[in-house]
């Protein structure tokens, strides 16, 4: 073990108006919103650059004309800090990671080398949602991925996961990730699913469809088999209460197991922060309670993004610049025309959510919006 | 609720109420019910360090650690337990930091030896043979007590509370008690939130909330919640045996099975409260002082840092025993940080002193009329 040499403590506490949590869409949204009105910025994330889940989007985007349909996600974030760059009163932090939020106010963020302590007068957090994780045997051998991972490592790295893939869960997910898999030369040996029909959009299915690849609804996975990694797995079908039906078993050739059953919001901080919260499963799990303002019942903290319910990056855009306007617009400080834009936002946001898909998560923000929309 | 009375019933599902309830259960009381607002081990039980060490400077408390390490070396046979409550015998090292305290640690080696606990003398060098990475700036001397050890907290109080169910006592979580019957200084019921359950008999084990519930039988008990603070590193290779404390900068840490560092120091000036809250101040005093006494562990990084309440009393020492006026009311608490390494033995205690009217180790000292006595016991080896 090294010595300890290059760990140090700053104890500077640094001053600043609004930190905001994670540069994925909706951090990058709050944070030029928050430039826009004039405030000074600390935009903070663990990765070594912008987009969040942006990055491994190489697919065009759906979703609402005016936060970029038809544009690549990967090409998202460079429409901000292109923007972001031009704002002096913007600072960013990259390879950081916030760990901590304390009763003092002090927000703690720290890197390869440092810990530093910082004191923000308002934080939105826009941490994001990470991916769940299922159980059955043997689910700790390696070749058990996360489909994100699988995105990140094939689109960011140029890296496949393997030769054959059993995918794990038929949302947009699942379906976009198996096709991407294909694209890249990986054989995918079926889509497991266990409800009874398919999750995602049938498109992307009919591709799979066509390709040839079996998407077997009704089924899960029990086990993964192999000593060093995988190499195969048992899976069978469910009855209506989701139980696997003996003899029904049947082995499956694979190295990959790729599970993608949904994410979860990332909420550590909002906890640390006092927040409110309500299990919400139509927004994947533990979520803020919120005004339409993205506020939590903390005055100084807002949440924006995946981090106040898993959507999409459309919406996360839209929550960002809400949480953005508003958290500058408590400080006193707010760019020209920002009132008729928040209004804008607001009716965007509704729209976002007014498709067939929306019905679930318009019930969910129901769910986690404070009672008659404002906090008193 | 089904139950409409009990025999006895336990107040707090700690590690302490755990035991008793099992001691209680083993001398043959076959209508013990254990009375828990949350879940076992939800208490400071749950959120503690988990060490277990036999060197004190009074005879009482080396006694009581001694015979609890006893327990705790048999502890899965005893209570037939399979996952097993991790108990690992790696000793603790403590540091001297003045001549003064050195002569403190010289005199309670000599005590410790009389009463059978192996401890050895160490100079600073000796001390970095154990742990070879230890700082030994301004360190004057060492002890070491092989049998010391830590086990896993979690374990041992669902050890307890499964091998009491096995032996007929009733446990109920997320059950609050809300009053407490009493006529004639004689306990009648205890009230909960989910039904009243008649009985004669009490044994107050709410850690660091004792004195709600002694209030509520109309007992003033000066017992107090105080927050520590701990933290949890990553896990990496095993390289570090015993868990190392020095009073001098009240602070100890031990590398648990699984490899991540536990480890803790006092806040001076916390106040009374029951405040479980993690500050930014201990998680920097925390790794100031770990880089300074093991200088490596500055590598690692920091998985989580909780909060828990020392249960604490005047004199810093437990508080056991019935209490007077009120007939059949009992306590267990007042641990003030080292309640856990005691439980097994005083679970024995308590369950002798109530079935039997006489404890085989005497723990009569502890009992509550000392402070009004003005009989305080004074312990000269503690760590926040
Ligand atoms: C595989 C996949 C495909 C998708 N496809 C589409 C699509 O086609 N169209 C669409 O609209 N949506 C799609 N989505 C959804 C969309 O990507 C997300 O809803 C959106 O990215 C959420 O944005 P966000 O800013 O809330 O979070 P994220 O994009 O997840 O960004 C969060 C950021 O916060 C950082 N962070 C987290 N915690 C900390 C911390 N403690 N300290 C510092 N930084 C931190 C992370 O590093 C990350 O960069 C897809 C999602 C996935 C996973
Ligand atoms: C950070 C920290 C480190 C520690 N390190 C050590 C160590 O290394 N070694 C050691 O020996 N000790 C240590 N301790 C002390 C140890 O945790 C306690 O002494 C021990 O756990 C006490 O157990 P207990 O059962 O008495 O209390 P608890 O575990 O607190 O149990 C009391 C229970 O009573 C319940 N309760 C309270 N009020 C009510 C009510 N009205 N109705 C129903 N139930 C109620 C609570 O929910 C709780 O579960 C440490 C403590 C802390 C906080």
């Amino acid at each position: 073990m090294r010595q300890a040499e290059t760990t140090r403590t700053v104890n500077l506490l640094k001053e600043v108006d609004v930190a905001v949590i994670g540069a994925g869409p909706a951090g990058l949204a709050a944070a030029l919103a928050c430039a826009e009105a004039g405030v000074s910025t600390l935009l903070i994330d663990a990765n070594d650059a912008p987009g969040g889940q942006l990055v491994k989007q190489t697919h065009k985007f759906f979703g609402s004309e005016r936060q970029h349909a038809g544009t690549r996600g990967i090409q998202i974030p460079s429409l901000f800090t292109e923007k972001l760059a031009n704002y002096p009163n913007v600072e960013i932090m990259w390879n950081t990671n916030a760990s901590g939020f304390y009763d003092s106010g002090e927000l703690v963020l720290e890197d390869e080398k440092r810990f530093m302590k910082i004191l923000p007068k308002r934080m939105i957090v826009a941490a994001g949602a990470s991916e769940r994780f299922l159980i059955f045997r043997n689910n700790d051998l390696p070749g058990v991925y996360g489909a994100g991972a699988v995105q990140t490592l094939m689109n960011v790295y140029g890296v496949v996961p393997g030769d054959r893939v059993m995918m794990i869960g038929s949302g947009n997910i699942g379906l976009i990730v198996s096709y991407q898999l294909i694209q890249a030369g990986v054989d995918v040996a079926a889509v497991v699913e266990a409800a009874p029909c398919i999750g995602g959009y049938l498109v992307h299915a009919a591709k799979l469809r066509r390709a040839g690849v079996p998407i077997l609804t009704s089924h899960t996975v029990l086990a993964a088999h192999g000593q060093e990694s995988v190499t195969g797995a048992t899976i069978a079908e469910v009855d209506k209460e989701w139980q696997p039906m003996p003899g029904t078993e049947r082995e499956v050739e694979c190295d990959v197991i790729c599970l993608a059953v949904g994410l979860m919001p990332l909420v550590d901080v909002l906890w640390h922060a006092g927040c409110e919260m309500k299990y919400v499963p139509e927004l994947g799990g533990h979520v803020p309670v919120r005004d339409e303002n993205m506020r939590t019942s903390n005055p100084k903290v807002y949440a924006a993004g995946d981090s106040g319910g898993v959507e999409e990056a459309s919406s996360a855009m839209v929550t960002g610049e809400i949480a953005g306007i508003s958290a500058a617009k408590s400080l006193g400080h707010q760019a020209p025309g920002a009132d008729a834009r928040l209004a804008q936002l607001k009716a965007d946001l509704a729209a976002i959510r007014s498709g067939p898909t929306g019905e679930k998560i318009s019930a969910g923000v129901r769910c986690a919006t404070v009672c008659g929309g404002v906090w008193e | 609720m089904n139950r409409k009375s009990a025999d006895i019933v336990v107040i707090g599902g700690g590690v302490v109420g755990c035991a008793t309830a099992f001691e209680l259960a083993r001398l043959g009381c076959k209508n013990v019910v254990l009375v828990e607002r949350n879940t076992i081990a939800s208490g400071s039980t749950g959120r503690c360090g988990a060490g277990v060490r036999q060197q004190f400077g009074t005879e009482l408390n080396c006694v009581l650690a001694r015979e609890a390490v006893r327990i705790f070396e048999h502890m899965d046979e005893y209570l037939d337990y399979e996952p097993g409550v991790e108990f690992r015998q790696s000793g603790y090292l403590m540091l001297a930091y003045s001549d003064q305290q050195w002569e403190q640690f010289q005199r309670n080696v000599e005590l410790e030896r009389s009463l059978d606990i192996d401890v050895k003398m160490l100079t600073p060098e000796g001390a970095r043979e154990i742990v070879p990475f230890l700082d030994l700036e301004g360190m004057v001397g060492a002890t070491f007590c092989q049998t010391d050890g830590h086990a896993n907290p979690f374990h041992t109080a669902f050890a307890y509370a499964q091998a009491a169910k096995r032996l007929g006592a009733e446990i109920l979580t997320h059950t609050s008690v809300m009053d407490i019957e009493v006529e004639n200084n004689k306990i009648q019921a205890v009230v909960t939130d989910k039904g009243r359950i008649a009985t004669s008999a009490v044994v107050n084990c709410a850690g660091a909330y004792s004195a709600k519930i002694a209030k509520m039988a109309g007992i003033d008990l000066p017992v107090w919640g105080e927050r520590h603070q701990i933290l949890i590193t990553e896990p990496v290779e095993a390289m570090m045996g015993p868990m190392v404390i020095s009073f001098h900068h009240d602070f100890y840490c031990q590398q648990t099975p699984h490899g991540s560092f536990i480890m803790g120091i006092g806040m001076p000036g916390e106040p009374k409260s029951f405040n479980i809250r993690s500050s930014v101040d201990f998680l920097e005093g925390m790794a100031n002082t770990v880089m300074k006494i093991l200088p490596p562990l500055g590598n690692l990084r920091v998985v989580r840092q909780w909060a828990g309440l020392y249960d604490m009393s005047p004199d810093a020492q437990p508080i056991l025993g019935e209490c007077p006026p009120i007939e059949g009311f009992y306590n267990a608490n007042g641990f003030s940080g080292h309640g856990f390494m005691v439980s097994p033995i005083v679970g024995q205690a308590m369950a002798e002193l109530i079935i039997l009217g006489k404890s085989s180790v005497d723990i009569s000292k502890l009992d509550a009329g000392r402070f009004e006595r003005g009989e305080l016991v004074f312990e000269p080896a503690v760590v926040g």
